[in-house]
């Protein structure tokens, strides 16, 4: 067995350019599902980046009780730090507080409210990992001694929580839906490759040719299939993101991360998926055939 | 060696093709299977192949137990018999040496074995000088010649030749039919099944006749002496 392998291998990539017509018509179909499923996963990144994003900078300020001084703030600021959930705590003085209003106000009620008439608390922004724990993470902050109110951003945070979740959802659907077709096309391509090599595996069948023997060079024939189509979808990808980024940031404000981050694990995933769906579908419909029509040695 | 013993075939269709056919072959006979077409010779191939099992019966194939053999030893069982088709099947796209080759590479055989097996048996058959040839350069009896060198290529224990000169014209026929008998004197057991009554007579082998699924008579090879009388 071990002898013949290279042979194998080599009756694959000739029966692949053999077929040709229905090597190419598959290696097409196979990008298209590809290239759909990497849009996908690459729409899901960018989500999750974005919530990422407006996550950081979606900081919910908290407001102490007027009386707290800046050394009480200090303490329970490192509370407030030690919380699960916060990734980042930014002190704001109430001083530096009123001077963001120096424009807005007349300016003599605005040395007014310097010093002593400053009608703001000292507060804190703080930056939640995970904006799916708003709630939970609110109320512990409310509870703490000194602690007055916060400004409510819940129903953002539960907007983005929720898009979020759809969109992880429609596109493991799309992708699962993608593969299925993917392997039922490359499952057709090789059997049509098959059918034309009937007579060659009857052959091979009835010299006493072992059905794993018989399989190679369909698998290796699905296998390249799956490589050429991976490597194609990668590249394109590569080629097509930063554009579709650019256009798409142009009319929404989202920020994209750059291809070349991914770069190197997208062409891993497009090359080792088509792989394992040609791989996949090839022995899918070599199975069935040697279960059936590849017994017959004289019938046929 | 191929032992029947009271071997029947229905098929799914009702159609009885063997009926309590029991009979014994021998390690290094020559034999004729003979019968007009319907009688049961595809049958008692397609059993001895193990393409078919039986109804019911016990077939017994070079030491291998058919009727009770696994479906993942089949293939140890066919790399112990050579087949010759009626229709040749050999493949258009390969000149002789590869199809002869190609039988070889099916069981895994080694580069460096293909290169000393292959000139080795083409020249047995007298095709030495055509091994470049494709199929469609040769006559039907050297594309039939082709067919029994790939049969032999892997050395079997037994050459089944399922009509093997029904597509040669008749003087081909006997040229062919010799070849055999000269791989016979070398050791290899002969199953020869054709339906050319003529042609079995003037050869005074061993003749099993089967007719509507039933063994309906066996006469002893005359070439050969016979060992007790």
């Amino acid at each position: 067995m071990r002898s013949g392998f290279g042979y194998l291998v080599k009756e694959g990539i000739k029966s692949l350019w053999n077929n040709r017509m229905m090597s190419i018509a598959s290696i097409g179909v196979l990008i298209s599902c590809l290239l759909l499923t990497g849009v996908a996963e690459l729409l899901t990144i960018n989500v999750t980046h974005t919530m990422d994003e407006i996550g950081g900078t979606n900081v919910t300020r908290v407001f102490f009780d007027d009386e707290i001084t800046d050394r009480d703030a200090v303490y329970i600021i490192d509370e407030i730090d030690r919380m699960k959930n916060v990734t980042k705590t930014a002190f704001v003085d109430k001083n530096d507080a009123i001077k963001e209003y120096q424009e807005k106000l007349r300016e003599d009620l605005y040395e007014h409210m310097l010093g002593e008439g400053n009608p703001f608390p000292h507060a804190v922004d703080v930056t939640l990992r995970d904006l799916g724990e708003y709630d939970a993470t609110m109320a512990d902050i409310l509870a703490l001694d000194g602690v007055d109110s916060a400004r409510d951003t819940r129903e953002i945070a539960q907007r983005l929580t929720n898009l979020n979740e759809l969109v992880s959802t429609v596109s493991l659907w799309i992708v699962i839906a993608l593969v299925v077709i993917s392997v039922f096309i490359i499952s057709n391509s090789i059997r049509m490759t098959m059918y034309s090599r009937r007579f060659e595996i009857s052959i091979m069948k009835s010299v006493g040719a072992t059905n794993t023997f018989v399989r190679i060079p369909f698998v290796v024939e699905g296998m390249v299939i799956g490589l050429i189509s991976g490597a194609i979808s990668s590249a394109l990808v590569m080629l097509v993101y930063d554009a579709v980024a650019k256009a798409v940031r142009n009319i929404v404000a989202i920020d994209f991360i750059p291809y070349s981050q991914v770069a190197w694990w997208m062409t891993l995933a497009f090359i080792g998926a088509g792989i394992l769906i040609g791989a996949l579908g090839s022995m899918v419909s070599i199975g069935r055939y040697l279960r059936k029509e590849g017994n017959e040695l004289l019938g046929w | 060696m191929i032992e029947f013993r009271n071997v029947s075939k229905v098929y799914a269709t009702g159609t009885h093709a063997l009926n309590k056919a029991s009979l014994t072959i021998d390690k290094g006979e020559f034999v004729f299977i003979v019968g007009s077409s319907g009688a049961g010779k595809s049958t008692f191939l397609k059993l001895i192949m193990r393409e078919e099992i039986p109804t019911s019966g016990s077939i017994i194939v070079n030491d291998m137990q058919l009727d009770k053999l696994k479906r993942r030893h089949v293939p140890k069982l066919r790399r112990t018999m050579g087949i010759v088709f009626q229709d040749f099947r050999l493949i258009d796209k390969m000149t002789v040496y590869d199809n002869v080759a190609f039988a070889m590479h099916a069981v895994g055989a080694r580069g460096r074995a293909i290169k000393k097996r292959v000139p080795y048996i083409l020249e047995l058959v007298g095709l030495e000088q055509k091994a470049d040839r494709y199929p469609s350069e040769l006559s039907g009896g050297e594309q039939q010649r082709v067919g029994l060198a790939r049969a032999l290529v892997n050395n079997p224990r037994m050459i089944i030749a399922d009509e093997p000169t029904g597509n040669v014209d008749p003087e081909m026929s006997y040229e062919i039919i010799e070849l055999l008998s000269e791989i016979n004197k070398r050791g290899t057991t002969i199953l020869i099944v054709t339906h050319q009554h003529d042609l079995v007579q003037s050869f005074g082998r061993r003749v099993i006749t089967i007719d509507k699924g039933v063994v309906v008579s066996d006469t002893k090879d005359t070439e050969q002496p016979v060992a007790e009388e």
